[in-house]
């Protein structure tokens, strides 16, 4: 019934095992949509954060998927400004991708936020000052040019492209592509940033605070910098992850190397980076402000000198060494290491800027603040998860999403 | 149709702006944060005229002055009153919170009628008239069985016209049982009625002192008038004067002292003889006061031709440093040196009574602080210490009883106190109780409890309900649901502070006598009913002598009566105290059988006869209940501002000031060394059981630098079972853990810790 | 386009705090919540989640017992000035839509409940953790309500409150100077409810720019160091991080100074 839906030339599974998964994921979706209606019903008391944790796991879930987004500038970047043509047959999942990340950051900061019915106060009473007013513009501005992005994918759905509105306007949108491509690696390259200066600014907590030029703290460029090391791995990984569940080969190999070969080399330029402010932070920054780098590592249960150490090398230089070796990368099993470790380092660096700011007392006489999430931040935490693997089954079942795979899987007979 | 760059640039702007255009969704955007702002159910407090309101705070001892600030007729703030002399604008913790006992959920509301079983809170609403005249019908029958006596009244306090009120119907009645809650008066009234001859209150001028010496008094945590204690302590600091506090635990007061003096708990009575050893030893002492003014320094020969010791004998004998070092846990170098600080001091002012004073105390320790501040002579000097008369503005007519009360007087007290036994001594509350258990006596039929919650604040609260269950008709005149009003028979709630008329006589602690006015800040929230007015009600149902005794038509009007033309003086001023006042000379000062104070302890009969105990019993301390080997640890218990101790919960805003590592949720935790914690395997923040001779309960363990090993310290103020949601619940009553330890001589009770045991729970 | 808090006419209130004379008794706190119409639950005793305008710490010396000493520090807003008193408080300058602001008037950072949209940044920002987070609706048992004061609005759940200097009080106590036809308050006209209700008279409040005013003599600020006090004996909470707080301490013991601050291992040796 559905197959005048599905694009021509491919095979999809049969309908009752795709509306199978689909309920199976959509029950873990309405737990989260119920554990979301009770925050935004009864309040962020049902959550387990408090005024030490104002920013938890959410800030952190939402860092972390902006910056996995991040696979979508950055390849839209180097498909349209740079001109790298073959990747064009990943930058559909790409965006894709990135439009689930962004609007899962939206929907986590609707919820998040205390009073959300006045969200839009942080545009309409905008404080320039703000890195915070930064992202909100940046990033509802850059979820625009993400939409605008993805709208001419769904119009080339088989039964939306024979209405020739939408074919002509899917044609058009294609050939202006570039200049939103532009606009929004433009524009991320300033929400990625001023995400990186919401701990960087706050020269109040040494853990966080980064010197930087003019405005920005370097954590800005560190940000920007990581989301377009690790977006892409992110985006590879994901496609790995789908190429593994539809038994199918999507893209070329030579594509996801190119790829890959460009995020390792933004890796390891960033891991230099991200060392040298390390040491600056903790030979210069934090002793002027009385702290001994390893204050903000011991005396308490969790947060110990190991955490950077997992951060720096295990997925920092690990993965970029794996990335830019070219043996290494060619090796399937080292590439998806290296993306995986090249995930888990970033989202971890997220973590430790976010949440280790805050557990690390300021005042000497005030003690490490832990921190449980509730079942109602997890659930809502999952939910977008769940929402992004219904709109890439979904996507991927109707839309041409890779071009490359009719060719790589044609259909026999 | 063919869509060209331009109709598609134009669909797109287009479709912005329409959309943009379209007031609806912003208008919804902007109503909903309206909304938000706006939310029907966070109040908004009406805003109206605003007035002040001059009283007094009754909510503890202290009688700080206040002024309330009120919005039409709402009081939204209570301050303290600027000029007022014993707070001038400064207030405590719970002064502050007074609006949330008046407004807030644990009040009761009307005259209330037990249904069920006692304390099962059940309760049936009834009329004053009909709550009145069970109380009379109660009482009638009492008369009729001519056993007047065994109508018992437990109160706060028994001074000014309310507490005057009650005593006087007591005696009008026919019975000696009106007890006053115990509280360190108790041992400082007597310690003055022994060393001065006089019944008068202690007065400390710590404000001009130059070198306090405190026993373990909570100087800032609430001993005294608390607020006028505070501002007391900061004119000493500032002027440069030193605090020096003896105390076994690091309380906030050993903390801001000058120097702290780590003590076993229990030997303060030693160490203060010993210091009187060192100065008469060295000379040290005020000649002209021991050779002119004092009796008992020297040998002395009583009317009988014994032989009798005399002071300096007994600490030269006994109490030299040396002797008492090891005991007190205070090195014999320490003891010598503090000695002599304090008799060279300029000032030097000694006092006693442990933590806020809210328990009596051994008598030997009162006598042995008293009998250092005679020996530097600072006895009604400025800086010193101050005996202050209660100035005696209650002139009421003689009452005439009939001949039931005449019976019923002939039958003493219930608890002893001014029997042959404890002659001097004035109320002996825990005695009361344990002979109400012990069926010992006569049996007591109606309890009156007013401005008190025995239930609460008494030690060995087990065995003040088992007291409690033979008393057949208990009637509260609480304004609040505390332990005792709930297990009671009957309320016939009193007016608060802020709805009624009542005199304050002298702080505790004040060296000048004042008079303060608490009056009606609101008009009664309630159907409560002024105690007074109840009082002078049931005296009238009563009627005959009964009636006679109370010829007053209100209490307002035998306030008038009684205040004369001060009462203008309270109402214009908010206070009033004597024009010139000035202790009395030494000459003057003391109405002992010598003339002079005595450090010779010996109650006098009415011939002035001395029916002397050897001195060596009176200056004595009192050992912990519980034996060391079941018990190896002392459990004391310490107090806080940011606790309340009296007859009131503690309200919402006060328990908020509690620390985390006091109380956590439903736990309170107990004080300890982390040494005698790593002994027993405990750590920070574990549960662990604590034993008592008269109690167990279940409680965390917080880790404590400033306690000695061996020595464990819980709060006093938590566990309370009434009141409401806010109050119930939270923490041990330290109460329910602890027993009362008769101090040999006066009777008092002593306790002042109790051995414990603590394990893993 | 910098502002600085210089002699030009504006105000900078500010509080000195004799940590000699505290006794940690909270009565600050109380009449804090009395006056600004603080909100309580049943249970207060998380302390992450209980909100407390000015909070009393505890401070040990960490020496073990018979040298152990401990002291009390009352801890409002600090109302900083940030860097060399420019205005940028770490909390101001974070708000997504100026909903706690800087005053340059009067040196109060405020707080606009109806214009927070409670995204927290500004308590992240503070290292004081001065800010609180209404995590619940405010609810007064029944009948509580009526002691609410209508100076102070009532916070709704989802916003960041915290200290305002009280200041309803700067107002009332201008617009009455206004009808009396003045334009300058006398200091004791303005003063805030935990100053006023300090039984110990530890608390010093006013305008650290006037020399008249005791703040100004207790610390002597020293305006070339951005207010750093000139007293000796006076300190701020966390000097080093440049937030320039116009709360002061005071204190006659040198390891309660130091706990003011942090010092590298080697700093600390040295003092
Ligand atoms: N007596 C007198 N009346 C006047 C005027 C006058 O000068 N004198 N001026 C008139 C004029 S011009 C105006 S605009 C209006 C203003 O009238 P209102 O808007 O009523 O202004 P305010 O009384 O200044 O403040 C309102 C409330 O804000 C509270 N508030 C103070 N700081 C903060 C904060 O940081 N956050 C939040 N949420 N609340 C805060 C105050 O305590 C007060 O309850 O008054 C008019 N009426
Ligand atoms: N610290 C502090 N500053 C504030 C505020 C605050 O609450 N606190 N509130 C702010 C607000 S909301 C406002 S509206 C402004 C108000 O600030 P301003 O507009 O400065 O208001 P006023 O102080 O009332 O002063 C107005 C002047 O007009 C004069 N005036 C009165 N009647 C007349 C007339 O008929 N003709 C002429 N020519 N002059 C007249 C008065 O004498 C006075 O000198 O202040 C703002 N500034
Ligand atoms: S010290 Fe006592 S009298 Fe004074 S305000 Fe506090 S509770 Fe009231
Ligand atoms: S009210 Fe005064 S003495 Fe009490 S804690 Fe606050 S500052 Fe200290
Ligand atoms: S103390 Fe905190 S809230 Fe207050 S001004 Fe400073 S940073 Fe802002
Ligand atoms: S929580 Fe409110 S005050 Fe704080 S930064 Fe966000 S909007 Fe501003
Ligand atoms: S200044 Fe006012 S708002 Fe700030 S802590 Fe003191 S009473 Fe509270």
């Amino acid at each position: 019934m559905d197959s005048a839906l599905i694009p021509q030339g491919v095979n999809r599974c049969p309908l009752w095992k795709f509306a199978l998964g689909i309920a199976i994921v959509g029950a873990v979706l309405m737990w989260g949509v119920y554990a979301m209606m009770l925050v935004w019903i009864k309040g962020l008391n049902q959550t387990n954060m408090n005024d030490a944790y104002g920013f938890a796991l959410w800030i952190w879930a939402d860092l972390s998927v902006i910056a996995l987004g991040g696979g979508a500038f950055f390849t839209g970047f180097l498909r349209y400004v740079i001109g790298i043509n073959d990747l064009k047959n990943i930058i559909n999942y790409a965006v894709i991708i990135g439009f689930i990340c962004y609007s899962s950051a939206q929907l986590i900061l609707g919820l998040d936020v205390g009073q959300p019915l006045r969200g839009w106060f942080i545009f309409w009473h905008a404080n320039v000052h703000s890195m915070l007013t930064e992202v909100a513009f940046c990033l509802t501005a850059y979820f625009g040019v993400l939409c605008v992005e993805y709208v001419p994918l769904l119009l080339e759905n088989r039964q939306l492209d024979r209405v020739p509105f939408f074919h002509n306007l899917s044609h058009n949108l294609h050939e202006i592509m570039a200049v939103f491509a532009a606009t929004g690696a433009f524009l991320s390259f300033f929400h990625q940033g001023s995400l990186g200066g919401v701990s960087g600014v706050l020269f109040a907590r040494p853990f966080g605070f980064r010197e930087g030029v003019f405005v920005w703290p370097w954590t800005f460029f560190l940000y920007t910098w990581s989301a377009a090391a690790c977006g892409p791995c992110f985006t590879i990984l994901i496609t790995k992850i789908t190429e593994k569940v539809t038994k199918k080969k999507l893209v070329k190999d030579n594509v996801i190397q190119i790829l890959a070969k460009i995020a390792g080399w933004m890796l390891a330029t960033y891991m230099v980076a991200k060392i040298i402010d390390t040491i600056y932070w903790a030979t210069v920054t934090a002793p002027s402000k009385g702290f001994d780098l390893m204050t903000f590592y011991s005396n308490n249960p969790l947060y110990g000198i190991w955490i950077l150490i997992l951060e720096l090398v295990v997925c920092g230089i690990v993965p970029a060494a794996i990335l830019i070796t070219p043996k290494w990368r060619g090796n399937p099993r080292g590439l998806t290491l290296a993306m995986i470790l090249a995930v888990i380092g970033v989202c971890l660096n997220r973590w430790v800027m976010i949440l280790q700011v805050l557990a690390i007392p300021v005042l000497p006489f005030e003690n490490w603040a832990l921190y449980m999430p509730s079942w109602q931040e997890i659930a809502t935490t999952i939910l977008p998860v769940c929402y992004g693997i219904i709109l890439i089954m979904i996507s991927y079942r109707y839309l041409p999403v890779f071009p490359q795979e009719k060719e790589l899987n044609p259909i026999a007979g | 149709m063919k869509i060209d760059r331009r109709s598609f640039l134009s669909f797109i702007v287009g479709g912005a702006a329409g959309t943009a255009l379209t007031p609806l969704p912003w208008k919804i955007t902007d109503d909903l944060s309206i909304w938000s702002q706006n939310w029907p159910w966070t109040p908004v407090p009406p805003n109206g005229e605003v007035t002040f309101v001059n009283s007094v705070c009754r909510l503890c001892p202290g009688g700080c002055g206040i002024t309330v600030r009120k919005v039409d007729a709402r009081a939204v703030k209570i301050e303290g009153m600027d000029g007022y002399p014993v707070n001038d604008g400064g207030i405590c913790p719970l002064g502050l919170s007074g609006l949330q006992l008046l407004y807030g959920p644990t009040r009761i509301p009307y005259p209330m009628k037990r249904k069920g079983n006692r304390g099962d809170g059940k309760w049936e609403k009834i009329s004053w008239e009909k709550a009145v005249s069970e109380v009379v019908t109660k009482l009638g029958e009492i008369r009729k069985n001519n056993r007047p006596h065994g109508l018992a009244c437990i109160s706060e306090s028994d001074r000014g016209t309310v507490a005057g009120l009650m005593a006087r119907f007591m005696s009008a009645f026919g019975s000696q049982n009106f007890i006053r809650q115990p509280s360190m008066e108790d041992s400082y009234e007597l310690a003055l009625y022994l060393m001065h001859g006089i019944r008068a209150e202690a007065g400390f001028d710590i404000e001009n002192a130059a070198f306090v010496l405190s026993f373990g008094s909570g100087v800032i945590e609430g001993w005294g008038s608390p607020v006028r204690m505070f501002r007391a302590n900061s004119k000493l600091i500032k002027t440069g004067g030193k605090v020096v506090q003896i105390e076994a635990r690091l309380s906030k007061s050993a903390a801001k002292s000058d120097k702290w003096i780590p003590i076993n708990p229990g030997t303060e009575t030693a160490l203060a003889l010993a210091m009187a050893h060192v100065i008469i030893k060295e000379g040290l002492y005020n000649k002209d006061f021991i050779e002119n003014h004092a009796f008992g320094f020297e040998d002395w020969t009583d009317g009988q031709g014994n032989k009798q010791q005399g002071f300096k004998s007994l600490v030269t004998a006994t109490y030299a440093p040396e002797n008492v070092a090891e005991a007190t846990g205070v090195e014999k170098a320490v003891i010598v040196s503090l000695a002599r600080h304090f008799a060279r001091a300029s000032k030097p002012l000694a006092i006693c009574g442990r933590g806020q004073g809210r328990t009596s105390s051994a008598i030997g320790e009162f006598l042995a602080v008293q009998a250092l501040n005679a020996l530097v002579g600072n006895i009604n000097q400025e800086g010193g210490f101050h005996a202050i008369s209660d100035n005696d503005y209650i002139d009421w007519p003689e009452i005439e009883t009939d001949q039931i009360a005449s019976n019923g007087l002939q039958n003493g007290r219930l608890d002893e106190a001014g029997s042959e036994n404890y002659a001097s001594v004035r109320y002996l509350p825990h005695r009361f109780f344990e002979n109400i258990i012990a069926e010992t006596g006569y049996p007591i039929q109606v309890l009156f409890a007013a401005g008190a919650n025995p239930l609460y604040s008494l030690p060995d609260t087990k065995a003040v309900k088992a007291a409690l269950d033979k008393v057949p008709f208990i009637v509260s005149f609480s304004s609040f649901m505390d332990e005792t009003a709930q297990y009671s028979d009957i309320i016939l709630p009193d007016h608060t502070y802020l709805e009624r008329y009542e005199d304050v006589p002298t702080p505790i602690g004040l060296q000048k006598p004042i008079i303060g006015l608490t009056r009606p800040v609101v008009s009664p929230q309630l159907d409560t009913k002024h105690l007074g007015d109840v009082i002078l009600g049931i005296a009238k149902g009563l009627g005959g002598s009964m009636a006679q005794a109370f010829p007053w038509k209100s209490y307002e009007a035998c306030l008038e009566k009684t205040l004369g033309r001060k009462l203008d003086t309270l109402l214009d001023k908010g206070y009033w105290s004597p024009a010139v006042f000035s202790v009395p000379e030494w000459i003057k000062a003391f109405e002992t059988a010598s003339g002079k104070f005595e450090f010779v302890v010996s109650d006098q009969d009415g011939n002035g006869d001395r029916k002397t105990k050897p001195i060596a019993d009176w200056y004595t301390g009192v050992e912990s209940q519980g034996d060391p080997v079941t018990y190896p640890l002392l459990l004391i218990p310490y107090d806080s501002m940011r606790l309340v101790n009296g007859f009131v919960g503690d309200p919402p805003f006060v328990i908020k000031t509690v620390e985390d590592t006091v109380l956590k949720g439903k736990d309170v935790f107990i004080e300890i060394n982390p040494k005698t914690a790593k002994q027993l395997g405990l750590s920070e923040g574990k549960y662990a059981r604590l034993t008592t001779p008269k109690g167990n309960a279940k409680v965390r363990v917080h880790l404590f630098e400033g306690i000695k090993e061996g020595i464990i310290a819980l709060p006093r103020g938590l566990g309370h079972t009434a009141y409401d949601s806010y109050i119930a619940d939270k923490g041990v009553n330290y109460n329910e853990l602890i027993g009362a330890v008769y101090d040999p001589v006066s009777g008092l009770d002593a306790a002042w810790g109790i051995r414990a045991k603590l394990g893993k729970a | 386009m910098k502002q600085t808090q210089g002699n030009n006419g504006n105000k900078k209130f500010g509080m000195v705090i004799n940590l000699d004379l505290c006794t940690g008794c909270g009565s600050c706190m109380v009449a804090c919540m009395a006056e600004n119409n603080v909100p309580f639950k049943e249970d207060e005793t998380d302390k992450l989640d209980s909100i407390t305008w000015m909070r009393v710490y505890k401070l040990k010396n960490g020496k073990s017992w018979p040298n152990a000493d401990i002291c009390y520090l009352p801890r409002p807003c600090m109302h900083c000035g940030g860097h060399g008193d420019h205005g940028h408080s770490p909390c101001v300058s974070v708000c997504p839509a100026v909903a706690t602001d800087y005053s340059m008037a009067t040196g109060i950072v405020s707080q606009i409940y109806t214009r927070c949209f409670g995204c927290r940044y500004c308590m992240a920002a503070c290292p004081y953790h001065v800010r609180y987070f209404n995590w619940w609706d405010p609810v007064w048992p029944e009948g509580m309500e009526r002691f609410l004061n209508p100076d102070v609005s009532v916070r709704m759940r989802g916003v960041v409150e915290k200290c305002s200097f009280c200041f309803h009080r700067y107002q009332l106590a201008m617009n009455k100077a206004f009808l009396e036809g003045r334009r300058v308050l006398e200091e004791d006209e303005y003063q805030s409810a935990c100053t006023q209700a300090c039984p110990a008279g530890a608390i010093t409040f006013g305008d650290l720019n006037n020399p008249e005013h005791a703040v100004h003599q207790l610390v002597q600020p020293d305006p070339k160091h951005a207010g750093r006090p000139r007293n000796p004996k006076a300190f701020r909470l966390l000097e080093r991080l440049e937030t320039n707080p116009k709360v002061y301490y005071v204190s006659s013991r040198k390891w309660v100074r130091q706990s003011g601050d942090n010092y590298l291992k080697k700093e600390k040796q040295k003092i």
